[in-house]
């Protein structure tokens, strides 16, 4: 009978017994980006973590206790006795995401990591990347009409803003705005971004395809002229005071990537751009990427605002890379068939990823055609793009 | 706008003022940005021009891209066809048939004929 007797009472401290039919959708589902990251290779890098920590959390949903939780939004603490040291482990890994210390290293490390050549060469790529920011906006506007739905509150503008950045493409810039304005959609609004910038090969080329002729699709762009040293170190430090003086709020984003970019151009700090590049950007895509993911608990993440934001968030994307498309279209307009319009949808932050969709796309019409350094300046300059978009919204709303 | 209302939902039209200010000041930021890089490059340009002429004797060494370099130094170059290239070539993952390719994707995009081209290596990056 003890036997007996101990087996219950093992499976009833188990997760089986624990464990909301909630929590095991996102079991499964993190299966399915599991399943993406590993077999189809879709963003591994930062799908894997998020997976394994929404697969972690669903299980065991204490990994993310935090005994400091605020009980209501009065402030009232649960238990004022609570220690910061008696939170789960992945709570205080978190606690870099909720700070904004992540997304900032993150940036560093893109910074280290980005070749801004392209865009020197051919500074109305810049335009490029501000166009395709259309559907950060076109997504605030649908996120703050969901109040018209019959029966439903609707979105917060804090809210809105937060679900919104998802059409910048850029992930560590939606977390550190979401960190800020929304906090609690952090688990939806980081799934949602990282998922739809692996999903772009499949989301833009039909949008590419539906704005643009095949005569506009075959144009050839002439070769970037080269980019002196000089300039390439001296842009970092011009963008960070521009940008920085117009909205501070974007210190902490454009500070950061130019401050990466910089030690990657001044030649004379190798080793921190090797540390920034590598050791350090992938250290914080761990820490990042597992605690983002564990904030997908199958409770709270399993609600009809989470729907919204998907849904929102696609819209956005879509938006971004017609945005982007259209602003090229009229550039080739103005420079007389001088700009293939495909390299618009590369506006959109997502680096490499969009730039690269552009080439492929590029090349099926016209084989000998090579966009992709084309596609690298407004892949670039959306990156500044979104990072000034967040610090528009957070200066407004923050 | 006070923080009781952002804890709120706005109207269309306040969201509306919102979302055209904010594509603009992203465009008038970044259009200022394009503004400033033409205008450095012109003078980083002027400046460089002018120490060249200064120190016209130097070689100037080119790099054209990080991995394929114009080869000047070997006279023995200028006798091989256009349609040849010089040296040993290391493949990584990569066959004859997908090298010679890029080769001439190179060759063809750069404007320089494949016998002043020297390959190094090719490799397949795997992700």
């Amino acid at each position: 009978m003890q036997i007996i007797d101990a087996l219950v009472s093992l499976f009833q401290e188990s997760g089986f017994a624990h464990l909301a039919w909630q929590n095991w959708v996102m079991i499964a589902i993190s299966f399915g980006l599991l399943y993406l990251a590993i077999v189809k290779k879709y963003e591994p890098l930062l799908l894997l973590p998020i997976a394994f920590g929404m697969l972690l959390v669903n299980i065991y949903p204490d990994i993310m206790y935090d005994p400091l939780a605020i009980a209501t939004p009065g402030g009232e603490v649960i238990d004022a006795s609570a220690h910061w040291y008696d939170s789960g482990v992945l709570r205080l890994i978190y606690c870099g995401v909720k700070s904004s210390i992540f997304p900032c290293l993150i940036f560093l490390g893109v910074g280290a990591m980005t070749d801004f050549g392209p865009l020197l060469a051919n500074p109305s790529s810049l335009l490029l990347g501000a166009a395709a920011q259309l559907g950060i906006y076109v997504a605030f506007l649908i996120a703050c009409a969901t109040n018209l739905i019959p029966g439903y509150e609707g979105f917060t503008a804090l809210e809105a803003a937060a679900i919104a950045i998802i059409g910048g493409a850029d992930g560590p810039t939606a977390i550190y705005l979401t960190g800020k304005l929304a906090p609690h959609l952090l688990g939806p609004i980081a799934v949602a971004a990282y998922s739809y910038m692996a999903l772009i090969p499949l989301i833009q080329p039909p949008i590419m395809k539906l704005l643009t002729t095949e005569k506009e699709r075959k144009i050839k762009m002439e070769q970037l002229r080269t980019v002196s040293k000089a300039e390439k170190i001296i842009f970092p430090i011009v963008v960070t005071v521009i940008c920085v003086l117009v909205i501070p709020s974007t210190a902490p984003l454009i500070g950061m990537l130019m401050l990466g970019n910089l030690f990657k151009e001044s030649g004379v700090t190798d080793r921190l751009s090797d540390t920034a590049q590598n050791a350090l950007c992938n250290i914080v895509t761990i820490m990042l990427g597992v605690t983002v993911g564990a904030t997908a608990e199958g409770k709270t993440f399993l609600a009809f605002k989470t729907v919204l934001v998907v849904v929102i968030g696609l819209i956005a994307f879509m938006f971004s890379t017609a945005g982007g498309v259209l602003f090229a279209k009229l550039m080739n307009v103005i420079t007389k068939g001088r700009v293939n319009p495909l390299i618009g949808s590369a506006g959109v932050s997502a680096v490499p990823m969009a730039a690269r969709v552009s080439q492929v796309e590029g090349r099926k019409y016209n084989p000998s055609n090579f966009l992709l350094m084309h596609a690298m300046g407004p892949n670039v300059a959306g990156v500044i793009g979104s990072a000034v978009a967040a610090g528009f919204l957070l200066s407004r709303f923050g | 706008m006070t923080n009781t209302l952002l804890k709120q939902t706005i109207s269309m039209g306040e969201a509306l003022s919102v979302s055209v200010t904010g594509i603009i000041v992203v465009m008038i930021i970044l259009a200022l940005l394009a503004v400033i890089v033409v205008l450095l490059s012109k003078a980083i340009r002027a400046v460089e021009s002018k120490t060249r002429k200064k120190n016209a004797g130097k070689v100037d060494e080119k790099v054209l891209s990080p991995v394929v370099k114009e080869t000047k130094k070997n006279n023995s170059l200028k006798a091989l066809p256009e349609t040849q290239s010089i040296g040993s070539l290391d493949l990584y993952k990569t066959d004859e048939k997908t090298a010679a390719i890029i080769m001439a994707i190179v060759s063809n995009e750069s404007g320089i004929p494949l016998n002043r081209l020297q390959f190094n290596s090719i490799k397949l990056i795997e992700e």
